[in-house]
């Protein structure tokens, strides 16, 4: 019998380890059929299970438009995130998925300007829209992408960063916490370089994803330059086991982050007092 | 719904004559003040003269504390089974509370996403209500949760001499047709019926004041000395949940078998209001306080599906003002919500 808590089996295609703590994970069915059906969007989440050790969500983190395979960017941090580290190519996985409704506005954000945020690993779940974005660029007009990590080695994606930098059309600004000798960027949280931002709010989508301390302060930033509510994204964390709205970890007041997000408008959550 | 009355002397042969044909399962005395729903046997074992409510909510029969939802053996390839144990089976006893709080979780486990483990068992019990007086601590008639107008096959309501009988399925008409000597219900015996409803309506001694919880909460939720007082003496047990007909929570863990290659995904009940419930990996903790684990749980009981399903979330059976052993008292704290915000 499939129920709502069966996983489809997908193997570890790739290991790619970034830092110390973060490997990037390319995984695809094994079965075509299961394959062929998983659509994602930009924001979703799959719930993954290292047989024998546990199943837990992970943002998927790449684009969308590619279906062969799907990749997720985990930190070695819990028991599941251990055991999938310590797995080779070729081991397989089960997956469920995708899951949430509450996804990045990729297609409301047409036609406007994009600031991004995205603090640590935050910038992981943010791949998925970013390098959708870039699939349809013109559709979009200025990008900005602020981006902290905590010191120059916990910098994730070095070789996109620096892609994007490369490009006329779009804003990168890297910042780190604790600077090395090596470092000449910014120094200091992401919050700080949102007074830079030059953008009209009533054209801007914001999209924020990072730690969960990190939230408030970008909110409080973006505030300061009169970006509203309806135009900003979040993308939230919290502890889910089941994906589908039933083991309930995940409520946020009224919502769920599982299938009500995990991405909400400032709006949707701006009246539950734990969400941010 | 159809409307019988089965005489007095005809009750017994009824039960026993289900008894004998169908998994039964009943309210039983397990000592001089738990009563629980448990398999029976024999038809003298039923006893409905119980005057706190059974421990364990009806839910368990669906619902169970442990249950596995997927095995697998990763021997040489990886090979997943799903398999769901449903018989039929009768449960018999619950009263107008928990025939509402297995009808919430009915309306719960068929959100959006249906979950079979609950639907295989829940589509296999054939649910006979019991009409009983209310206990010092229910309060269903607060919520409006004190009548059930559906969620059962048969609902009775003992009318001294004889058994108001409510048929609200297809099965249990046949149940009864099959089993029951019935007669139609007379306008005497309707008036008999109200009389009975009207009583037990009067005879509810915990209220609580619920008017304009929904409103009355969003600023009540930041009043923290109105919190660290009610939460004060919470020890995050989690006995409100695990006695709660509605609560739906839960976690799922692996367990290996020892030779390392078959193992069972479980899950099993959890609750909102012990303190790992909103961890996650890395360490942070959404609700890392006791008073925010309160404020969750009334919350989620009184608010969160009056928007979701325009119900509450609780059937004000009273199990977990019974239960808490720091006597958190639900009715008080809704009412002192309302003293609060209307001084």
């Amino acid at each position: 019998m499939h129920t709502i808590y069966t996983p489809d089996i997908a193997r570890i295609t790739r290991i790619e380890t970034v830092t110390t703590n973060e490997k990037i994970f390319d995984i695809s069915f094994i079965e075509k059929e299961a394959q062929k059906k998983f659509n994602f969007l930009p924001g979703q989440f799959v719930e993954l299970t290292v047989f024998g050790v546990g199943e837990a969500p992970f943002s998927i983190t790449s684009n969308p438009n590619n279906k062969e395979k799907f990749q997720l960017c985990i930190r070695s941090v819990g028991s599941v995130s251990q055991a999938i580290h310590n797995l080779k190519e070729g081991a397989k996985v089960g997956i469920r998925g995708p899951f949430g409704k509450g996804t990045f506005p990729y297609e409301a954000a047409k036609g406007h300007n994009v600031l991004v945020v995205a603090g640590g690993l935050g910038l992981a779940p943010l791949m998925s829209f970013l390098t959708y974005m870039f699939d349809y660029r013109e559709e979009y007009k200025n990008i900005m992408i602020i981006y902290g990590a905590v010191n120059p080695g916990n910098i994730l994606y070095k070789n996109e960063i620096s892609y994007w930098s490369s490009r006329e059309d779009v804003k990168v600004c890297v910042t780190v916490d604790n600077p090395d000798d090596k470092w000449t960027g910014e120094i200091g949280v992401c919050t700080k370089l949102i007074p830079r931002v030059d953008f009209k709010p009533e054209d801007t989508y914001t999209i924020v994803c990072g730690p969960p301390v990190m939230y408030k302060y970008v909110v409080q930033e973006l505030e300061k330059k009169n970006f509203t509510d309806d135009k900003i994204f979040l993308s939230l964390e919290r502890r889910m086991e089941c994906g589908v709205g039933k083991c309930n970890h995940c409520h946020i007041g009224n919502k769920l982050a599982c299938v009500d997000g995990p991405v909400f408008s400032l709006w949707e959550i701006r009246d539950l007092k734990e969400a941010i | 719904m159809i409307y019988k009355i089965l005489d007095k002397e005809d009750y017994n042969d009824f039960l026993k004559k289900l008894v004998e044909n169908y998994d039964f399962y009943g309210p039983v005395k397990k000592d001089a003040a738990v009563h629980d729903f448990q398999k029976i046997n024999d038809v003298e074992k039923i006893d409905v003269d119980f005057k706190r409510t059974t421990v364990a909510p009806a839910k368990k029969l669906i619902y169970p504390p442990e249950e596995t939802i997927l095995s697998y053996d990763i021997s040489d390839d990886i090979e997943i089974r799903s398999e769901v144990q449903a018989d039929e089976k009768i449960l018999f006893g619950i009263d107008a509370c928990d025939v509402n709080g297995l009808a919430f979780l009915d309306k719960f486990f068929s959100d959006e996403f249906v979950d079979d483990f609950y639907f295989q068992k829940r589509n296999k019990l054939i649910i006979i209500g019991l009409d009983r007086m209310p206990t010092e601590t229910n309060f269903s008639l607060s919520l409006g949760k004190e009548y059930a107008r559906e969620g059962f096959d048969i609902f009775l309501t003992d009318l001294k001499d004889r058994y108001f009988v409510r048929i609200g399925t297809e099965k249990g008409n046949n149940l009864i047709n099959k089993y029951a000597k019935t007669r139609d219900a007379s306008e005497n015996d309707f008036a008999d019926y109200d009389g009975y409803m009207d009583n037990y309506r009067k005879s509810f001694k915990a209220k609580a004041d619920i008017s304009n919880f929904y409103d009355n909460f969003e600023i009540i939720y930041d009043n923290d000395k109105f919190w660290s007082k009610t939460a004060k003496d919470c020890f995050s047990c989690g006995s409100c949940c695990l006695v709660c007909p509605t609560c739906f929570c839960f976690n799922v863990r692996d367990d290996m078998e020892i030779n390392l290659k078959k193992g069972n995904k479980i899950r099993e009940w959890d609750s909102c209001m012990i303190p790992d419930y909103g961890l996650v990996a890395g360490g942070h903790n959404f609700r890392k306080d006791k008073e925010n684990r309160l404020k969750q749980r009334y919350r989620c009981k009184l608010k969160t599906f009056v928007q979701k399903f325009d119900t509450y979330a609780c059937v004000g059976c009273g199990r977990c003002i019974e239960t808490c052993m720091a006597k958190i008292n639900i009715v008080d704290d809704i009412n002192s919500v309302k003293k609060e915000v209307s001084v």
